[in-house]
């Protein structure tokens, strides 16, 4: 269980992470998503009690995280895939992290063999490591304390299709163990196959916290309207914007229209006598759901859309 | 916070030390400099004697005094354990980790004191050994080594070593750049105190007493002006001390 409250982050006027409020509940996947910028990052430094928050708290099972004795039993995390020691083995790496814990050395192993590192790989330099065998020494590392709250940091960067695979039932399974994890990522199709909740942030602000079914539910569906008459689908147009519909033309013999259902449009465009080859309601996928949650908060927008993580 | 916690917590520092290179190369290059230099100055102490003007003439010195010269060069590859203990966690990003696993940010310090204080203590041992055994044949007849004495000049040097490890260490936690550290150490152990006995003025020559390598030095000679030589001492370990003091409050009041 991961408490936030009113949670804030200020790096001189700029207000990295804004009286954030929620609760990360166990046995579940919680996505934390939001663009590059949104504070993510900065909201799990402040979990692990490496940022200071500049009011607010964030307390890890009821507890400050610089209050716990032996952390890695209580909380594990990948933040950085990156940082290890160049010329430090990552069997060093995790043998340090388990000496300073008290965890028997042979646990090292394990988590070594469960993330998938034989022994050649985990005696190689740290500067040797790719960065996909840098997120699995990370995950390992957070493994490592057998603890009940996980946190990751975008940890399907640099993974291959079988490594992105392997991290969503490895989340998924320790959800079902009845653990707490909490995972970033900044790719919504990446959390529709792996998250039940998701918390969406932009420019530090909190901007939903619900289930993922309901996130979805709660955006537009689009119809899409074909037509081989480009002046009859204009017509059409202008009825539909009339009925208070918002349509957006893809091309002169196509529409995206919003706000009326798919039947109101075909009986519009049979009014009409508009030829159609294409009538179709699209669900919207998350990835849609998330740009316009975040439409207003980008920090970095990509172009004139304005649109998405990048 | 059990005991155990806190051996663990000195076991993984023992475990970075040790798992990089580097700390190795050190080690040696530390050995190589404390050759060469012993070698050097017990070649010009027996220079000295034997040249033509006699107002170079020293007499017999000590195979101690000589490590304890030696040291004056040698102490900087050794600092650079204390040094590299932190800046590299720095540099790499596993000062996260580090302070993730042990979130006390006093006891990770305490802990890399007590692994560097050791290692720098027990390296220091081994260089004055090897100095003693560089510089003793050459001096041939113009050297001495009475065993008390000169065992006792290398523990001294040794813990000398100990306290700049420490020292430097803390100044690390404080200053988190490895360059940075340096450029202080080397402003504090050597520059000001040099530039401040320059002028031979006495207050000047006073303050410059406080410095920590000019205490230290007063320790390892076993001066007895300006302060008795635990004073000396005491002032280096003021020093370390009030390094580690300073890189605690760094890195408890700075986001890592």
């Amino acid at each position: 269980m991961i408490t936030l409250r009113g949670l804030t982050k200020r790096f001189g006027s700029t207000v990295a992470v804004d009286a954030l409020t929620v609760d990360v509940a166990p046995g579940r996947v919680t996505g934390f998503l939001g663009p590059n910028g949104a504070g993510k990052s900065t909201t799990m430094r402040m979990i692990l009690g490496l940022d200071r928050p500049t009011a607010g708290q964030a307390l890890v099972g009821g507890r400050a995280y610089r209050e716990l004795r032996r952390p890695l039993h209580e909380v594990g995390a990948l933040l950085d895939a990156r940082a290890i020691h160049p010329a430090r083995s990552g069997r060093a790496h995790l043998r340090a992290m388990a000496h300073s814990n008290g965890i028997p050395t042979r646990r090292v192993d394990e988590v070594l063999d469960t993330v998938g590192l034989d022994g050649r790989a985990a005696g190689k330099p740290g500067r040797t490591l790719s960065l996909g065998m840098g997120q699995r020494l990370g995950i390992a590392g957070a493994l490592l304390g057998d603890p009940p709250v996980l946190m990751f940091d975008e940890p399907v960067n640099g993974l291959d299709p079988d490594g992105v695979r392997w991290v969503r039932q490895l989340m998924r399974s320790l959800a079902d163990e009845g653990r707490t994890v909490f995972v970033s990522s900044h790719l919504m199709s990446e959390m529709q196959l792996t998250a039940d909740q998701l918390v969406v942030i932009g420019r530090g602000r909190l901007l939903i916290d619900a289930p993922i079914g309901e996130v979805i539910a709660r955006s537009t569906v689009a119809v899409r309207v074909r037509s081989p008459h480009p002046d009859g689908l204009a017509a059409l147009a202008a009825r539909l914007t009339t009925a208070g519909a918002s349509v957006e033309a893809a091309d002169r013999n196509e529409l995206t229209v919003t706000g009326v259902t798919a039947d109101q449009v075909g009986d519009l465009a049979h009014e009409l006598g508009v030829r159609l080859h294409e009538l179709s309601a699209h669900a919207a996928s998350l990835e849609q759901a998330f740009m316009e949650l975040t439409a207003d908060s980008v920090e970095y927008a990509g172009g004139p859309t304005g649109g998405g993580a990048r | 916070m059990s005991t155990n916690t806190r051996h663990g917590v000195v076991a993984a520092e023992w475990t970075k030390l040790s798992s990089v290179r580097s700390t190795w190369w050190t080690a040696l290059a530390g050995l190589l400099v404390m050759a060469a230099s012993a070698g050097q100055l017990a070649i010009y102490a027996a220079n000295d004697n034997t040249n033509d003007d006699p107002t170079d003439d020293r007499g017999i010195v000590t195979v101690g005094s000589v490590l304890i010269d030696s040291v004056e060069l040698t102490q900087y590859v050794v600092l650079a354990l204390g040094l590299l203990a932190i800046t590299a966690e720095f540099t790499s990003g596993t000062i996260r980790t580090t302070l993730q696993c042990t979130p006390s940010r006093g006891r990770v310090l305490l802990a890399k004191a007590a692994v560097t204080g050791a290692v720098t203590f027990a390296l220091g041992l081994l260089l004055g050994g090897v100095g003693a055994l560089v510089a003793r044949p050459v001096l041939g007849e113009w050297g001495s080594a009475p065993t008390a004495g000169t065992i006792g000049d290398i523990v001294a040097v040794a813990a000398y070593l100990a306290l700049i490890g420490v020292l430097a260490l803390g100044l690390g936690a404080a200053l988190r750049s490895a360059v940075l550290t340096l450029t202080v150490l080397l402003a504090t152990l050597m520059i000001v105190p040099l530039s401040l006995q320059e002028p031979d003025i006495d207050v000047l020559n006073r303050i410059a007493d406080v410095f920590p390598g000019v205490a230290g030095g007063h320790f390892l000679a076993g001066d007895t002006e300006p302060y008795p030589r635990p004073v000396g001492l005491l002032l280096l370990a003021g020093w370390a001390a009030a390094a580690l003091l300073l890189g605690r409050a760094a890195l408890r009041r700075r986001d890592a």
